[in-house]
């Protein structure tokens, strides 16, 4: 608790990203229970209202208030971010571990599927992948993850090659402990840090990724709000009623912002060279 | 250099026989039987058995495979479903605008980024310096589509100063030379034409560079840095050079190395984000025509554009290797 309040005070950008996601994820949780309207229900009546004191950022096409779609697609979206990176961590990390430790063939051949994934603009691969699996947010989130997964096997393989010649490995391996104890409890265990800040990163670009696939058209179907998807699903109105696409935009780089700003201090904060120059 | 080249291809296969496994897969994942799914509802059984033998679905994997990698060698990318033209025909057609504007974007990122990176470098810590990195974190974390929207309100629909989409005028013609607008225009003497397309390249060309530049500065920043603190610099300072030239042929030099590499990787990065450039500036290159097909499922159009991106990129990464190999030395002797 203490490295981290340390680690707050000295890196004012990480303060500022940490407070943006706290009031973020405080509008998104709490926020629902106080609006009186439905992010689904049509009201034609009230279709493109500019914002007022009852809507706050205006209301769509389909007079649907647009700040009940951001607190309803905000869940939607930050749920989407977790669940991409935990899927791209669980298999990056135990493929690229098991890369590391083992080596020889094993490693050989993963290192090959990962460098041709990362052959691969992420953006077009996950395109392609998530038109061929069919439109829905499972299948967007499926294929951003297969795109994030070999950045973490890349780190996670390099932490393993390291970490499995230090001493502490080769006495647990020289008791004769069994090789996934010795997998789990000394080399991921210790290989952790680098993974959480990639983590960290890799959740901006996982919302950024699967808000474009949502943009266009392969990731969250009508009516669920997400917030690339009300996007592009009101980019026609855009010249006359401007907040309609531009409110969930701007909650985009909001969520993504905090997520590079913690997570750019924590990577300057792990590396020693850099943590010098901010002391 | 030819034994590098060499033996850099050489490396290459095995990526880029799995690369082709993951693309010819990529029609065979769509649930159910593919030739169904590709033709939709209204397919008679005739159609459908027309199409299982074009995409040789009736054969075993493994020959079907090999069939489709032969097909590639001959430059067969197969044939779109919605206009029926060959997909290579289609790309080749388009790659020109594709290339025009990530080339042109990839050069303002540079004569944006590099001198940012430098400045924040030798003012560390500085108002300037966290300015920067506050405005280069905005532009990695900004949607292309935000930033688009935003420059097309901004610059076409308030100021009017550009056009809001398109490569070209209705009302102007360029005769084609090279496919690349600027460039014909400039060779043809039409000059009201190559003013026109230079400003209906400047918005997309805006928002492709955005992300570009902000990574580049921040990098330049930090391996500056890093270049900065070198014995040699220290030398350089000691021999009583000029702040100015110690910054820029000794700091700066040893620095734009590494940089080289992350334009390389991120150029590949931005092809991905042209899909979204493209299709919000109605720029009529291969990321749209891939936004199409997928609106279109028109699959082996997905399947072409994918694989076509996938080439630029590795391209571009030979690229990259063999420019960093003439611009050091020590690199080029490791390699022989």
């Amino acid at each position: 608790m203490g490295e981290i309040l340390l680690f707050l005070r000295r890196n004012t950008l990480a303060l500022v990203g940490l407070i943006i996601l706290l009031v973020l994820v405080g509008i998104i949780s709490v926020g629902p229970w106080l609006t009186q309207y439905s992010p689904t229900k049509l009201d034609i009546l009230h279709k493109l209202a500019a914002p007022s004191l009852e809507h706050w950022l205006g209301t769509d096409a389909f007079g649907r208030d647009v700040l009940t779609r951001i607190m309803y697609g905000g869940r939607a979206t930050l749920a989407i971010g977790l669940g991409v990176v935990a899927i791209a961590f669980a298999v990056g990390v135990s493929v690229g571990m098991l890369a590391g430790f083992a080596g020889g063939w094993v490693d050989a051949l993963v290192m090959r599927v990962v460098d041709a994934i990362l052959a691969f603009p992420a953006l077009v691969l996950a395109i392609a992948l998530a038109a061929a699996f069919g439109p829905s947010l499972q299948n967007a989130m499926l294929a951003v993850a297969i795109t994030l997964a070999p950045q973490f096997a890349r780190v996670a393989r390099s932490q393993a090659l390291s970490i499995s010649v230090k001493p502490y490995v080769e006495a647990a391996v020289s008791l004769g402990l069994p090789a996934h104890r010795i997998l789990i409890f000394y080399v991921f265990v210790n290989g952790l840090g680098p993974l959480l800040v990639q983590s960290t990163l890799a959740l901006g670009s996982a919302i950024l990724q699967t808000a474009s696939l949502g943009f266009l058209g392969l990731g969250a179907q009508p009516p669920l709000p997400e917030w690339g998807a009300d996007v592009s699903a009101n980019l026609q109105y855009v010249r006359s009623a401007a907040w309609v696409a531009l409110a969930p935009g701007m909650a985009i780089l909001l969520a993504v912002l905090s997520f590079n700003l913690i997570g750019d201090s924590l990577a300057d904060w792990f590396n020693p060279r850099r943590r010098s120059e901010i002391d | 250099m030819a034994s590098f080249l060499i033996r850099r291809l050489i490396a290459l296969i095995p990526v880029m026989l799995i690369v082709l496994v993951i693309v010819f897969s990529l029609v065979r994942i769509i649930p159910g039987d593919p030739a169904t799914t590709l033709l939709g509802p209204g397919a008679t059984q005739q159609q459908i058995e027309a199409l299982r033998t074009q995409l040789n679905l009736n054969e075993p994997v493994v020959l079907q495979f090999y069939h489709y990698v032969m097909g590639l060698l001959t430059g067969n990318f197969g044939y779109s479903l919605k206009t029926g033209q060959p997909v290579a025909v289609e790309i080749l057609n388009r790659l020109p605008a594709t290339i025009e504007l990530s080339v042109l974007a990839t050069i303002l990122a540079i004569v944006v980024g590099i001198p940012i990176g430098v400045l924040s470098a030798t003012r560390p810590n500085s108002l300037f310096d966290h300015l920067t990195r506050v405005i280069s974190l905005l532009g990695v974390s900004m949607p292309a589509f935000l930033l688009a929207l935003v420059l097309q309100l901004v610059f076409a629909n308030y100021l009017g100063w550009l056009p809001v989409s398109g490569r070209l005028s209705p009302y102007l013609q360029i005769q084609s030379v090279t496919g690349f607008v600027i460039l014909d225009g400039l060779l043809t003497g039409n000059l009201p034409g190559a003013v026109d397309a230079l400003q209906h390249l400047l918005l997309p060309t805006a928002v492709l560079a955005a992300f570009l530049a902000a990574t580049l500065g921040r990098f330049v920043r930090n391996t500056m840095l890093d270049v900065m603190g070198e014995d040699f610099i220290r030398t350089a300072k000691a021999k009583g050079l000029r702040r100015r030239d110690v910054v820029l042929t000794h700091g700066l030099r040893n620095s734009l190395l590494p940089a080289v590499t992350v334009i390389g990787l991120k150029f590949a990065e931005m092809l991905g984000g042209a899909i979204l450039t493209e299709t919000i500036f109605a720029w009529p290159g291969i990321g749209r025509y891939m936004f199409e097909a997928i609106k279109n499922r028109d699959y082996p159009v997905i399947q072409g554009t994918t694989l076509v991106f996938a080439l630029l990129f590795v391209l571009t990464s030979i690229l990259v290797d063999v420019l960093y190999s003439i611009l050091d030395p020590r690199v080029r002797r490791k390699m022989g």
